[in-house]
């Protein structure tokens, strides 16, 4: 053993190892803080406090979402079916407090604001865990399963609002949850208070709780956890309850915003979820990754996409530049595993 | 001149130094035996030879020519063919596709099925293979599978060809036709490899024998001039006595009995029991059901029938948990698929079987984490930096030892080793067989399958020979001997019984 170990070559390895996780764990904020600055160069309107407030509120939701998003993808998995519940989410608690549905039928009498968003989320960690318990009991693929609810999250929610957006009055609840609190004489919006609160619990429960390493444990080699004695099934169902139901209190967060639930309430937030996670250093098979950088992540594209109205791109082209990060964000995501042959220079593992 | 030379080879990885300056050289029309144990370097050198790996410092001249493979197909172009262990092959496209596969016959930009099938069969009349071309690969037996691969190789025009353990998947027939058509290749100027475990065909094969230990080379000799004893000697550097340094432990009360376990297709009516301090070995041949045994013993697999006693007690085991909670514990046979998580810190691998003592409240508790992985890394002399330090980073012998760590973890009654010196240096071999020493010695009781004879033979107190899903026989520790244990494994024995029986039958009427 002693004679097989050759201390050189592995320091210099060890070395490399440190700086490359170093650049791992900041590179995201490196980027992020330098798009911040060239926007704040080239575009004088975004150097006012409000548009950095803006830019926090415009986090928040998504920010939610991609943190159940980065569960499931830390195990490996995938949740297609986040938009959906965003969307499906604001529409059970506005039809809720509204009392109505699109058609003016009266179908309840409207619920206290803070009932109808228990009932929502509530239903969102269920049919999230449902989905965990199709994807673990009967072995089926996520990307499938999560696929297949989208499409039913999205046509419940389109046939409660025949395609329309129920409007509602917010209660104190929601008046609440949409306030403003006044710190260092910035108004922080509360919806990204309410998001750094989450992205700590959840940092604490990945860290510090035996959940959280059986989360890696699983995303790092699923048959050697079971094996270890691990009841990997019942995780996986939490993993995707977990997904369900933050991707829900994303979608109250929306609703309470434009005060109206809505089936397009969550368009595009899959693959903006997707892609924050993965910016943010979390490796899409899975074990390798962790919750802040998901939320740099999220604020890379926010900062982007701010930049392009900034810069007075037409918002017909958003969706390019969107497709675009998405994209890159995949491509470095297989960088970063040192699977791209003709990019792979002289390392030292094969 | 030499077809090949290898000169001052160096390759290591993270954490070993696989080859230690190797040289190595190969003469044209010659069968070269290259021998050695598990870990002494023999795949990698070959990998380094075909293109898979690159060598970190060292020469290969080919022909006369320095040549560097960057690839597999590289190393095929310049004429050097590679036979795998495991087939590397496409079962259901046909024999002609799989010898043609990467190097296709076009006319007209279009494949030439006809000239291709005529070239399939003129390749396969070579070898006296009366084999249709057309026939898709996964209808013929593994041995004419094999056939195809050296019929590929002909076809490749291959002036080296390297064969890892051709012959492990071979009936004795096959491997005559095998030999035969090695002499052939010979007689017309090939050059062959020959990597195998058996000694007694690469004596029978071979013009010249090289020995590799660690990393280095021991010996080139004339195969005709080497006797086995010295072989055996030349590779393993050391004597039997050193090589297992088996202490016996005191035995203890009965740990594990297994009643009647049946599993359809896979295991019949299997009975037998483990004591405290006992290492029972479980031998038999490749699929006989070894593995297949200590999983559904473990929970990994269902079973179909049969009862589990642990301590006397009876216990159901439906999956894993319950046996880790019954405390049977499973070092599987792969432990980089199987037993690690590769990406996470040793620490983390540690303690991943026995969080639930590791927490303080909600929470799991570092200190305690921290204090339970540093003894173990102590214990049993796990070298790595830290315990921060990735497992992906470590040797094959300190990775076993983790996934040992992780298990001695949860206080096991009974601890189930699966191969457990696969893939390991000498060196990490023998601190692995003082562990289940003083493992044994503390009143564990042992399982251990494992498919090295020497191994069986020089840790087990006792010996269970597993014949297609049933148990042969038992064998103990005094009377057991390699030739014994193969005929239990391969059914001889049972079938003479069998003839005995309807001979004694006879008589009686």
């Amino acid at each position: 053993m002693s004679e097989t170990t050759i201390p050189a070559p592995r320091e210099r390895n060890e070395a490399m190892e440190a700086l490359r996780r170093a650049l791992a764990a900041t590179g995201p904020l490196l980027v992020l803080l330098l798009l911040i600055l060239i926007l704040w160069i080239l575009s004088p309107p975004f150097r006012s406090p409000t548009s950095l407030m803006l830019l926090a509120l415009e986090a928040a939701a998504i920010g939610v979402v991609a943190a159940g998003q980065t569960f499931v993808i830390l195990t490996g998995g995938i949740d297609l079916s986040v938009e959906a519940m965003v969307s499906f989410a604001g529409v059970t608690a506005a039809i809720l407090i509204a009392g109505t549905n699109i058609a003016g039928g009266q179908i309840a009498f409207g619920i206290a604001d803070w009932q109808a968003v228990l009932i929502a989320i509530t239903a969102g960690l269920a049919i999230g865990m449902f989905q965990g318990l199709i994807i673990t009991g009967m072995n089926m693929n996520p990307l499938i399963v999560t696929l297949g609810f989208r499409s039913m999250l999205l046509g419940v929610s389109l046939v409660w609002t025949r395609g329309a957006g129920i409007n509602i009055q917010k209660g104190p609840f929601l008046n609440f949850v949409t306030s403003t609190v006044d710190l260092f004489g910035l108004r922080v919006p509360m919806p990204f208070i309410i998001v750094l609160g989450i992205y700590f619990l959840l940092w604490i429960v990945l860290k510090h709780t035996k959940f959280g390493r059986y989360t890696y444990a699983i995303g790092g080699n699923e048959t050697a956890t079971r094996l270890s004695g691990i009841n990997v099934d019942r995780v996986k169902v939490f993993i995707y309850g977990i997904s369900g139901l933050l991707a829900a209190i994303g979608g109250i967060l929306v609703m309470a915003r434009l005060q109206s639930g809505a089936y397009q309430n969550g368009t595009n937030m899959t693959l903006i979820s997707v892609a924050a996670v993965v910016i943010g250093g979390t490796a899409l098979s899975g074990g390798v990754g962790g919750i802040w950088g998901t939320l740099i992540g999220v604020f890379i594209i926010r900062v982007v996409e701010a930049g392009l109205v900034y810069m007075s791109v037409p918002s017909n082209a958003k969706e390019i530049v969107i497709g675009a990060i998405i994209v890159l964000a995949v491509a470095l995501d297989v960088i970063r595993r040192g699977d791209v042959k003709w990019l792979r220079f002289r390392r030292a593992r094969t | 001149m030499n077809l090949l030379e290898m000169r001052g080879i160096v390759k290591s990885f993270p954490g070993v130094q696989a080859l230690k300056s190797v040289d190595f050289d190969v003469r044209r029309g010659e069968v070269h035996a290259l021998v050695g144990e598990n870990g002494a370097g023999k795949s990698t050198l070959m990998k380094i030879l075909s293109g898979v790996y690159q060598a970190d410092a060292g020469e290969i001249i080919f022909k006369g020519q320095p040549v560097v493979f960057r690839t597999p197909r590289q190393a095929q172009d310049a004429g050097i063919v590679t036979i795998y262990q495991e087939l590397n092959q496409v079962p259901y496209l046909s024999v002609t596709e799989n010898i043609f596969l990467g190097s296709e016959w076009t006319r007209n930009g279009l494949l030439d099925w006809p000239a291709m099938h005529q070239e399939a069969r003129r390749l396969l009349a070579k070898l006296h293979l009366d084999i249709d071309p057309r026939a898709p690969l996964y209808t013929l037996g593994v041995g004419q599978q094999q056939m195809v691969e050296v019929a590929k190789a002909l076809h490749q025009k291959a002036d080296l060809i390297i064969m890892d353990e051709p012959t492990s998947a071979l009936s004795v027939r096959e491997i005559e036709d095998l030999f035969a058509i090695i002499a052939e290749l010979k007689a017309e100027g090939v050059a062959i490899i020959y990597i195998s475990h058996h000694l007694e065909e690469t004596f029978a094969i071979s013009d010249r024998t090289t020995v590799l230990r660690d990393g280095r080379k021991v010996a080139t000799r004339p195969s005709s001039e080497l006797t086995v004893e010295q072989l055996i000697r030349l590779m393993v550097g050391r004597d039997l006595a050193e090589q297992f340094p088996k202490e016996i432990a005191p035995r203890g009360k009965e740990m594990l009995r297994v009643e009647g376990l049946r599993r359809d297709g896979k295991l019949h009516d299997i009975s037998f029991s483990v004591h405290a301090g006992e290492i029972l070995g479980i031998a038999g041949l490749v699929g006989a059901g070894r593995t297949e045994l200590v999983r559904a013993i473990f929970g990994a697999d269902p079973i179909d029938g049969g009862r589990i006693f642990v301590e006397g007690k009876e216990v159901r085991i439906r999956n894993p948990r319950d046996a880790v909670r019954h405390g049977i514990a499973l070092l599987t046979e792969d432990r980089k698929t199987q037993g690690l998580v590769l990406l996470m810190s040793v620490r983390d691998n540690i303690t991943l079987a026995s969080l639930d003592r590791l927490t303080r409240g909600l929470f799991t508790s570092a200190a305690k984490e921290q204090e339970l992985s540093n003894g173990f890394i102590q214990s049993l002399a796990i070298k790595t930096p830290n315990q921060q330090q990735l497992v992906m980073n470590l040797s094959g012998g300190n990775q076993q030892k983790i996934v040992l760590a992780k298990w001695l973890a949860t206080h096991p009654k009974v601890l189930i080793f699966d191969e457990p010196t696969r893939g390991i240096d000498v060196g990490a071999k023998v601190e692995i067989y003082r562990l289940m020493n003083e493992l044994a010695r503390r009143g564990v009781a042992i399982l251990m399958v494992s498919s090295e004879l020497p191994e069986v033979l020089g840790m087990s107190d006792r010996i269970m020979v597993i014949h297609e899903g049933r148990v042969a026989g038992f064998l103990n520790r005094d009377e057991a001997n390699q030739e014994r244990i193969m005929e239990l494994a391969t059914g001889m024995a049972a079938s003479e019984i069998e003839q005995s029986k309807l001979f004694e039958a006879s008589i009686h009427e």
